[in-house]
């Protein structure tokens, strides 16, 4: 026990996390969802990852947060010695304290099962190994292309370069998603997408996580500065990502 | 004003039909059951016989080809099978031209436009299959969702449309869906504090901003102006038709040019309403393609039903959106988000309802019933269909 409870946390709560953590910890699924909020129960059983055979839970803190919700951080112990900390938001309903939302921290990137590469894409997926971001415009007329095509759809030239592009720009829109659209997504979630405008290619924009998203206030029009991520396995592909500068 | 090569009244629907929507991956029967169950009931409501049908359209890539539908049904001749090209729901309301061109043509007769959709023959998603290209996928974007997460979120941010244009959309979907039995939300009113607390699906979307996919297949038959008045009291004439995407608009990882615009280019706006010798002001009843909330303000906003920026929140307001009195009343049946979801379909059949008089939220004397096909797709389309008072003043 140790578990940091900051001022502010109503005296019936801290019982219910611990008990949370240890029927988490012991498989129980039943207590384990009987203590979601009823509305978004799958969203939460898909959202979280943990180590498959667990030993054992930890409440390592409590504290007020955003929106009147309770922020627990609970470590789980895998029997093979893995770490992994959720973090959990409680809401009180008149039925007693329930997880609103649960995610594991540090936040880290989806790594979504290899795709098919090849087609016009493939410049910018090879210098991406290489740590560049290539963007596609037309050696005849200067059109920057994106996404990549076969062809300048401006002169219907084929003759098409691959000039490496400052990783720089602004969020030309973003989204932070919940939902576990693919069982990948587990354990990463939320996660946000941003699209990035770069100056550097005639204004075209490109797509990436953002790095340090967990609780950034964002907004369109900040300055983001993007690097590659290496591939998470010799057969995914590198992650470009961004922060904000 | 019918000028040469126009649609203009030269076909009309004159048969709906449609299965009931279940849950998702609870149907009895396959995706082509269902279709046929559509197409027999569309056929007995037009008082056609089945056999009869010499016409098959669908859209995104409906698991089903015309061929495999006619051959079921032992018709004595098809003379036309067409698939609308991408846009997934966006090729809705350019399925239904596609069987009225036919017809206008003389290349058939009797065509039927149908969608049916089971998870178990179709799997999730079925409606953005093919568009998640890994520029897109590798970078966790996997669904229609949060596209239109990103865009409505400039919308929202940079437009400055008040988040309570999206909301009253989807309340007036769950208004209209309280008299409609068929409807999945029927007697599941929204309540407003329940819309703005649910679980995020993708920022800015939260869960009732989300049409949500369900079993089912609907479908209507299309005929020349002629046999439709043969066959029916009140024919849906179609008066215009369009389906488009603009430069720039379709497969460019969201380098889409006008960001915000639900893909309702102008030239394309202009045609549909110079194709029906009509103003956007004088359309009666709007059903419109609610994949997602946002997309769904954006398209109104694009046909210029309602006004960009902070102007739409004054415009979309549930009283507003609701028949029978509201200014402009939209998904009367409760539209994908609230009777159900098979890419569209069941709003071609509101459509024509209205037209006929017959739909459970009607408005009075409707005269002009336009439909907008999958707003933000890469591909997007739009009807206007009419009364035959609608033919007559001109």
């Amino acid at each position: 026990m140790g578990a940091d409870i900051a001022p502010g946390v109503p005296a019936d709560l801290p019982p219910v996390v611990e008990r949370h953590g240890q029927v988490v910890a012991a498989g129980d699924q039943r207590a384990t969802l009987a203590d979601f909020r009823p509305d978004r129960i799958g969203q939460l059983v898909a959202s979280a990852a943990l180590p498959d055979r667990m030993s054992g839970s930890e409440v390592l803190s409590i504290a007020p947060g955003d929106g009147g919700l309770m922020t627990a951080h609970i470590r789980y112990s895998g029997v093979d010695g893995e770490r992994i900390v959720l973090r959990s938001r409680w809401i009180r309903l008149p039925q007693g304290w329930r997880v609103s939302d649960v995610r594991n921290v540090p936040d880290t990137p989806p790594v979504l099962a290899p795709v098919e590469l090849g087609g016009p894409d493939e410049p910018y997926w090879a210098a991406a190994r290489e740590g560049e971001l290539r963007i596609q415009r037309c050696g005849g007329c200067g059109e920057w292309i994106w996404a990549p095509r076969p062809i300048c759809p401006a002169c219907h030239g084929f003759d098409l370069e691959w000039p490496v592009v400052a990783p720089e720009g602004r969020i030309f829109s973003w989204t932070r998603t919940w939902q576990p659209f693919a069982p990948e997504v587990r354990g990463h979630l939320p996660y946000v997408v941003v699209l990035v405008e770069l100056p550097a290619a005639g204004g075209r924009r490109v797509l990436g996580v953002l790095r340090d998203a967990d609780g950034a206030d964002l907004r369109i029009g900040l300055p983001v500065r993007g690097e590659f991520d290496p591939p998470a396995s010799p057969a995914a592909v590198p992650l470009l990502r961004w922060r904000i500068s | 004003m019918t000028t040469s090569g126009s649609l203009y009244g030269a076909a009309a629907v004159v048969g709906i039909g449609t299965t009931p929507y279940r849950k998702r991956g609870t149907a009895p029967a396959s995706a082509l059951r269902l279709t046929l169950e559509a197409v027999l009931a569309a056929c007995a409501d037009a008082g056609l016989d089945p056999r009869s049908l010499d016409g098959f359209v669908s859209y995104a890539n409906d698991s089903n080809e015309g061929i495999a539908v006619g051959s079921a049904l032992g018709v004595h001749e098809i003379r036309w099978s067409t698939m609308v090209w991408g846009g997934g729901g966006g090729g809705v309301a350019a399925a239904v031209n596609a069987a009225a061109a036919a017809v206008a043509c003389g290349q058939a007769e009797h065509v039927v436009v149908y969608r049916g959709i089971t998870e178990v023959d179709d799997g999730r998603g079925s409606y953005g299959r093919g568009h998640f290209p890994p520029l897109l996928h590798s970078h966790g974007l996997l669904t229609p969702a949060q596209i239109c997460a990103l865009r409505t979120q400039r919308l929202l941010e940079v437009d400055g449309v008040p988040r309570s244009a999206l909301e009253a959309l989807v309340r007036a979907d769950y208004a209209h869906a309280q008299n409609n039995p068929a409807a999945v939300a029927y007697g599941r009113p929204l309540d407003p504090a329940v819309y703005a607390d649910a679980r995020w699906i993708s920022e800015p979307l939260r869960l009732y901003d989300c049409s949500r996919e369900n079993d089912a297949a609907a479908a209507v038959v299309v005929t020349s102006a002629r046999r439709a008045r043969e066959l029916v009291e009140r024919p849906a004439f179609i008066l215009s038709g369009v389906q488009g995407a603009t430069r720039g608009w379709s497969e460019s990882a969201e380098n889409e040019t006008s960001y915000t615009s639900a893909g309702f280019h102008p030239e394309l706006v202009r045609r549909l309403w110079d194709g029906a010798g009509v103003k956007a002001g004088e359309v009666d009843v709007v059903q419109v393609y609610e994949n997602f909330s946002g997309p769904a303000v954006a398209a109104l906003i694009d046909l210029g039903l309602c006004p960009p920026g902070p102007e739409a929140g004054r415009f979309m307001t549930v009283e507003n959106l609701t028949a029978p009195h509201g200014r402009l009343p939209i998904n009367t049946a409760g539209g994908n988000i609230a009777e159900g979801f098979v890419h569209g379909i069941g709003l071609v059949l509101e459509a024509v309802r209205q037209i006929r008089g017959t739909s459970v939220n009607q408005v009075p004397g409707a005269d002009l019933s336009l439909l907008l096909g999958g707003p933000m797709a890469p591909l997007v389309s739009a009807t206007l269909l009419g009364s035959q008072r609608t033919l007559a003043g001109r």
